[in-house]
């Protein structure tokens, strides 16, 4: 474990960026339709329940990292291979978000520069915040979360002066009933964004305060999710659900179309600047939990050392995942089912009726034994 | 291979500290006058201004003694008043007393000066006598008596030049130390002000003073500070930049990470949040630690100013130094990677000028930036009369000859020129020139892959900021990490009434800085009031 | 230090390779100000790209030679699709061509109606490089690529006179729509709405109009202007709306900001001219019966400007007279457009979307044949409510006085 503290606040502050990191690039909830904001919100309360799921375990452990009380919970061999896969599954959606982002850049402004070349000064950036570790990171996390703000809201208010929103365009409501969009819900943006705070799990043990941390995580999950929500509510009203549902990048193509006296237009570069602030956020934290863990896992007492090797590796599983966007993006819904849903809920959910058996067993025997003496 | 180097230069440095001065056996003082006066005459190699006046003690005396000083370091005045005239004259000392008792005769009555030293070892001797005390040597005794007369031509308190305030004291520090420690304690009239004082560099033997407020300091901060200092072993000191640069948590930044000025006022208030000062003898610039990234874009004048009109200022501050940091990366960036992001109006206009200059745009701007690089250094360094020459020259080449050839265009010009105007206008000379340095790498990653390389720098450069440390205390707090009580100090300045409390990032107990209910309540003209028309 | 170094060197071979790659000197990019699209007779699309010539629109730096050229060239190419078109014409053009400040894109109306628009439009939505706000306009009568050719006076870039004419017109006269990429696609995919654009045409003399001595004379040879609004039908142009017929759909689109009104007084017509300055126009649907009924509201607020005739405007009651010939008149005109574009079979006014945000699981019943069956039929009601609000710095007329003292002179 790095000897590091940080606040409620900033665990907030990196839990929204993570969050919103790559959430804001992509068409969230489509399938929903007009109802995408009422998709969105109805995971965000899926969500809220992980969140809590996840703290809960750790709550049971608060000393100890993820992969020691997984090991702890199943035993050393059984409980260091679903840690590996874990960890895996984190270089995996780390290597995912850099591709979504090396292609929204390659895609939106520089079309002559390879692919490679643009993730790898990211990855450069995100390993060089990693060997600084977690603390360097939450603080660059509350500076830029600034920055990241007030891009958003300025943005809301750009899109609500220019004229733009025809809030018509979010009608008719429930065209085909609620089940489309329960089921959007709880198929796909229930683990995209929201599920993947399970990584987090790792970085609990280092916040100062648990009770606070709780609280802080929960807004953060409501913060990101009423965001989301109200992005995807703008979008639909600004472009129309169908051009929303053709758009790669729909927020962009909403800032796009703002024009404001005249004169404040062709806003791309501020979409991307703070899509690169989320994304750089998601993708470090990704890395950083990833060569935490390994570095516990194998016990490696240099953690910084694999920043490199690690980084290296994500940049290549980023080129390697899809041969295409179209690929890689299909991949990203249909992987739901067999990576998404059993790590961010059927292990978290076994773990945490493990370790709540144990614990009731630990605490009758402890009163037990005090009834015995 | 690197860890080897490390031990051969370890091996190395041990060496050099064994063969220095330690090894020598401490030398004392001997009884005989005439082989102390030799022996001094031997270590200052015969210096003409060392002065060995001999001479016997009392009207009619016949004990020899000798006083020793150097000349222009010492006030001669009370030399000759309160030295020689009562060695000479005392009626009390006369041939019967032993030397020793000569000796307390001397110190209790005769000789009239408030510091005065017993001392046995030469090293201190010769360190006093360095520093400007008379020595007094007495023939039959192994001691000599260090008497302070420290004086001699000196700048006097001047104006200023570095940290100019338009409202405020305008009294500068000066180059002695205690002139500027007497400084603060004109400010501060509080016995828990508290000096201590060493000396560093194994030639120049500097004197270096700490100053805190016992009480409001972090005693952790204050011995951290103690240890830094005393692990310094070096041969000089020439300027608290020395000092800085030894004591400073990490050397691979531009960022300063101690504060430095020249103005006693803002030393006081640092010292009130709890800091501790440094003061080299020799420099006006006095060190203040820990020093917080936000303090180089406050001055003294913003507390003197109101409250909204100094945080108007600070963020104005602020705005500055970005532009001094990302002008021409900006410029760079809009005009090779997303020409798309200026109005057409303007691209036109721009494309227009850019027509017949033959350069890539960051080649213009590397041209431009360096041509004023060195119109700068140039007039730092000039006598002030060529100063104004280099400036017309300069104002000739870039603003009408570069463009009217063609080499490049206006717009450059003017980003350029608005870029050096913001990097003057930033208060701290250190932050500026670490901003002028960071400047060439926006420059280049806006080159390589404009604003996306632009928000990675960034992004790297907050980073790297998060990162350093000063004195244990983070670099961008209160910001980062995020003390909201403290907040209403940085970019903001809350009104004075409203500093309840100290930062207490800083302070270890009387964190109350002020009673409750500061706010300013104008006397209400209430119905009573109206008594005053009857 | 040495792995310092070796760091430090792939950064700058990273960055220093790829400062090729996507980088463009502003002075290295052709800086495409409008494009026009036509078919030819082989059945190939000609595609006209206007350039921006920086130096001459400036007016000129070092030198001063600029300002001596036009300000824009046209060239011209062709090719089987839209973008080998493009791609062909770049073979002309010594810079690489540059799209997002193209503010324009200029079809043909041969083409319009025969091929339609969007078929044309799908390379330039897919291409990061185009605005999705850049305007689209029919030429009207001739091929785009001629109007491409045209200089324009006080405007030095054609593509900026022609969009800053149709914000002005739309705002000032309302019977022209500013329509961008993003708005028509929008309208052509949304259900129950139909496209429109509008038109420009040349007055005066063509063959003159692309030579720099037309510009400038005081009163050029040729001029571009802005003139109906095109509608379509199946994604084809089918007609053309003038005059008060375009701004009835410019205003049941609640896109009009001002409009003026000649209205009948006292048996002369055009007696009375009422500006409207602030309207509000709302479509409604009833879905109750088994074809919808459609309710227009309009309510405007506005002013009188002009009086041919004596009239009393200090009287209250002859303002409220005079609104209600206002409303008339403008429930007249909307009842003229809406009629002619049932007639057309094309739902340009979205009561095809009102019903189905009104009431999705009906529309899916009609949406089938909506242009062709249910849209004549639907019954519309227009309601609208119109106020004066002031009459400007006078209330009577001088012509009142006038006519007193001619009268008193008669005695």
């Amino acid at each position: 474990m790095e000897n590091a503290k940080i606040s409620a606040y900033q665990l907030f502050v990196l839990i929204v960026l993570f969050e919103l990191g790559s959430a804001i690039l992509v068409p969230l909830a489509i399938d929903a339709k007009q109802e995408a904001w009422l998709a969105i919100l109805i995971s965000t309360l899926g969500g809220l329940c992980l969140f809590w799921l996840y703290f809960r375990l750790y709550e049971y452990y608060p000393d100890r990292s993820p992969v020691e009380y997984i090991q702890a919970l199943l035993g050393k061999i059984p409980g260091s291979i679903i840690v590996f896969a874990y960890i895996l599954f984190c270089l995996y959606l780390s290597a995912r978000v850099l591709r979504d982002f090396g292609e929204m850049l390659v895609t939106v402004a520089y079309p002559e520069t390879p692919l490679f070349i643009i993730n790898t000064i990211m990855i450069a950036a995100a390993a060089y915040a990693v060997r600084k570790g977690i603390e360097t990171i939450a603080r660059t996390g509350e500076l830029l979360f600034v920055l990241f703000s007030f891009l958003f809201i300025s943005a809301f208010f750009l899109i609500s002066v220019a004229g733009i929103i025809d809030v018509s365009n979010l009608r008719p409501a429930f065209e085909n009933g609620l089940t489309p969009v329960v089921k959007t819900a709880f198929t796909q943006t229930l683990y995209f964004p929201f599920g993947e705070v399970v990584a987090f799990a790792m970085i609990f043990p280092y916040v100062n305060n648990a009770k606070e941390a709780k609280k802080a995580g929960l807004l953060a999950v409501l913060v990101s999710g009423v965001t989301l929500a109200l992005m995807m509510a703008s979008n639909t009203s600004v472009l129309g659900i169908e051009l929303v549902s053709r758009s790669l990048f729909p927020l962009l193509s909403t800032i796009q179309t703002i024009e404001v006296f005249d004169f404040i237009e062709r806003l791309d570069v501020y979409f991307m600047l703070a899509s690169v602030i989320g994304g750089f956020f998601k993708i470090s934290l990704f890395f950083y939990i990833a060569v935490r863990a390994l570095a516990i896992l194998f016990n490696e007492q240099q953690p910084i050392r694999l920043a490199y090797p690690i980084g290296m590796v994500i940049l290549v599983l980023s080129m390697m995942t899809a041969s295409n966007f179209s690929e890689h993006l299909t991949e990203g819904i249909k992987s739901t089912l067999f990576t998404h849903l059993p790590f961010q809920v059927v292990f978290p959910f076994l773990l945490f009726l493990l370790a709540a058996v144990k614990h009731r067993r630990k605490k009758q025997a402890g009163a037990d034994g005090r009834d015995s003496l | 291979m690197v860890s080897f180097f490390h031990r051969k230069k370890r091996a190395k440095e041990s060496q050099t500290r064994s063969g220095g001065p330690e090894k020598k056996k401490e030398q004392l003082l001997e009884v005989s006058l005439a082989a102390n006066v030799d022996h001094i005459r031997q270590k200052t190699g015969h210096s003409q201004d060392i002065v060995i006046r001999m001479l016997k003690l009392g009207s009619r005396g016949e004990m020899r003694a000798a006083v020793v000083y150097v000349k222009g370091m010492v006030d001669s005045q009370t030399i000759y008043d309160f030295i020689l005239e009562s060695m000479m004259t005392n009626p009390s000392l006369h041939d019967k007393l032993t030397p020793e008792e000569a000796v307390q005769l001397l110190t209790e009555e005769a000789i009239s000066i408030g510091g005065l030293q017993r001392q046995q070892r030469w090293e201190e001797v010769f360190t006093s006598v360095m520093a400007g005390n008379a020595l007094i040597l007495v023939d039959g005794i192994a001691e000599a008596l260090a008497a302070s007369t420290q004086g001699g031509e000196r700048r006097t308190i001047q104006e200023s030049t570095t940290n100019v305030a338009v409202r405020g004291s305008k009294e500068a520090f000066t180059e002695s130390n205690e002139t500027n420690i007497a400084m603060i304690r004109r400010i501060i009239n509080d016995e828990n002000l508290w000096t201590e004082s060493m000396k560093i560099g194994r030639v120049t033997k500097t004197d270096v003073s700490i100053m805190y407020l016992k009480g409001i300091a972090k005693e952790e901060i204050v011995e951290e500070v103690r240890s830094r200092l005393k692990r310094i072993d070096i041969d000089a000191i020439l300027e608290s930049g020395y000092i800085e640069q030894l004591i400073e948590d990490k050397t691979l930044t531009t960022f300063p990470t101690v504060f430095h000025t020249e103005r006693p006022d803002a030393v006081a208030g640092n010292l009130l949040e709890g800091r501790v000062a440094i003061f080299v003898n020799g420099t006006p610039f006095v060190l203040v630690v820990p020093a917080l990234f936000i303090q180089f874009f406050q001055s003294v004048e913003d507390y003197y100013a109101r409250f909204d009109i100094a945080t108007a200022i600070r963020f104005l501050r602020i705005f500055i130094f970005f532009i001094s940091l990302i002008g021409p990366a900006v410029y760079i960036a809009a005009t090779t990677f997303h020409q798309e992001m200026i109005p057409t109006e303007l691209a036109i206009i721009v494309a227009a000028q850019r027509e017949s200059v033959p350069f890539p745009a960051f080649v213009e701007a590397i041209i431009m930036e360096v041509t004023f690089e060195i119109l700068r250094e140039a007039g730092i360094r000039m006598p002030k009369a060529i100063g104004s020459t280099v400036s017309i020259v300069g104002a000739l080449v870039i603003g009408q000859a570069a463009v009217q050839a063609g080499i490049v265009s206006p717009a450059m010009v003017i980003v350029v020129s608005i870029t050096a105007i913001a990097s003057f206008a930033t208060p701290s000379y250190a932050v500026a020139i670490s901003a002028r340095l960071i400047r060439f790498l926006f420059m280049f990653s806006a080159a390589t892959f404009g604003f996306y390389g632009m928000i990675l720098a960034f992004i790297m450069l907050i980073l790297h900021l998060c990162s350093l440390r000063s004195f244990g205390v983070p670099y961008m707090s209160p910001m980062a990490p995020l003390i909201p009580a403290e907040v209403g100090d940085t970019i903001f300045r809350k009104p004075l009434w409203a500093f309840k409390r100290r930062p207490n990032q800083l302070v270890s107990n009387n964190q109350v800085r002020q009673a409750d209910d500061q706010k300013p309540h104008p006397p209400v003209k209430d119905q009573k009031g109206g008594g005053r028309d009857a | 230090m040495r792995k310092w170094l070796l760091f430090f060197l792939l950064m700058m071979s990273v960055t220093g390779l790829s400062g090729c790659w996507s980088k463009k000197e502003l002075s290295e990019l052709a800086i495409i100000s409008a494009m026009g699209i036509d078919k030819n007779e082989e059945g190939k699309y000609v595609k006209t790209v206007q350039f921006v010539n920086p130096g001459n629109v400036s007016g000129g730096l070092q030198g001063g030679g600029g300002g001596q050229g036009p300000a824009v060239t046209v060239y011209t190419a062709e090719g089987d699709t839209v973008f080998e078109a493009h791609i062909n014409s770049s073979a002309k053009v010594s810079r690489q061509l540059y799209h997002p400040h193209a503010n324009l894109v200029v079809i043909g109306e041969e083409l319009a109606r025969t091929e339609g628009v969007n078929v044309l439009l799908d390379v330039f939505e897919r291409n990061a490089e185009v605005r999705s706000t850049t305007k689209l306009i029919i030429s009207r009568d001739m091929k785009a690529g001629d109007m491409m050719k045209m200089l324009t006076a006080i405007d030095h870039i054609p593509a900026e006179k022609v969009n800053n004419t149709l914000k002005i017109t739309e705002k000032m006269r309302g019977e022209n729509v500013v329509v961008s990429l993003q708005d028509f696609i929008k309208w052509s995919t949304a259900p129950g709405i139909e496209p429109i654009l509008s038109g420009f045409r040349v007055e005066g003399n063509l063959a003159e109009a692309n030579k720099q001595e037309s510009v400038m004379q005081m009163d050029p040879a040729a001029n571009l202007e802005a003139n109906g609004i095109a509608v379509f039908k199946d994604e084809k142009l089918i007609d053309w709306y003038e005059g008060q017929t375009a701004r009835g759909v410019v205003w049941i689109l609640d896109r009009v900001k001002q409009a003026e009104i000649d209205l009948e007084w006292e048996g002369k017509k055009d007696a009375v001219v009422y500006q409207v300055m602030r309207q509000n126009t709302t479509i409604k649907a009833d879905t109750k019966k088994d074809i919808p009924e459609i309710t227009i509201h309009v309510r405007a607020e506005g002013a009188i400007r002009e009086v041919t005739k004596p009239v009393k405007l200090d009287d209250p009651n002859i303002i409220a007279e005079i609104e209600r010939a206002a409303e008339k008149e403008i429930k007249q005109q909307l009842q003229k457009t809406v009629e002619r574009t049932q007639k057309n079979q094309s739902d340009i006014f979205g009561f095809g979307q009102a019903i189905y945000r009104q009431n999705a699981k009906k529309w899916k019943g009609l949406q089938e044949n909506w242009n062709e069956t249910y849209f004549p039929q639907v019954k519309v009601n227009i309601e609208v409510e119109a106020f004066v609000r002031r009459t400007g710095l006078r209330t009577n007329d001088h012509l009142s006085e006038l006519e007193k003292k001619q009268s008193k002179g008669g005695e």
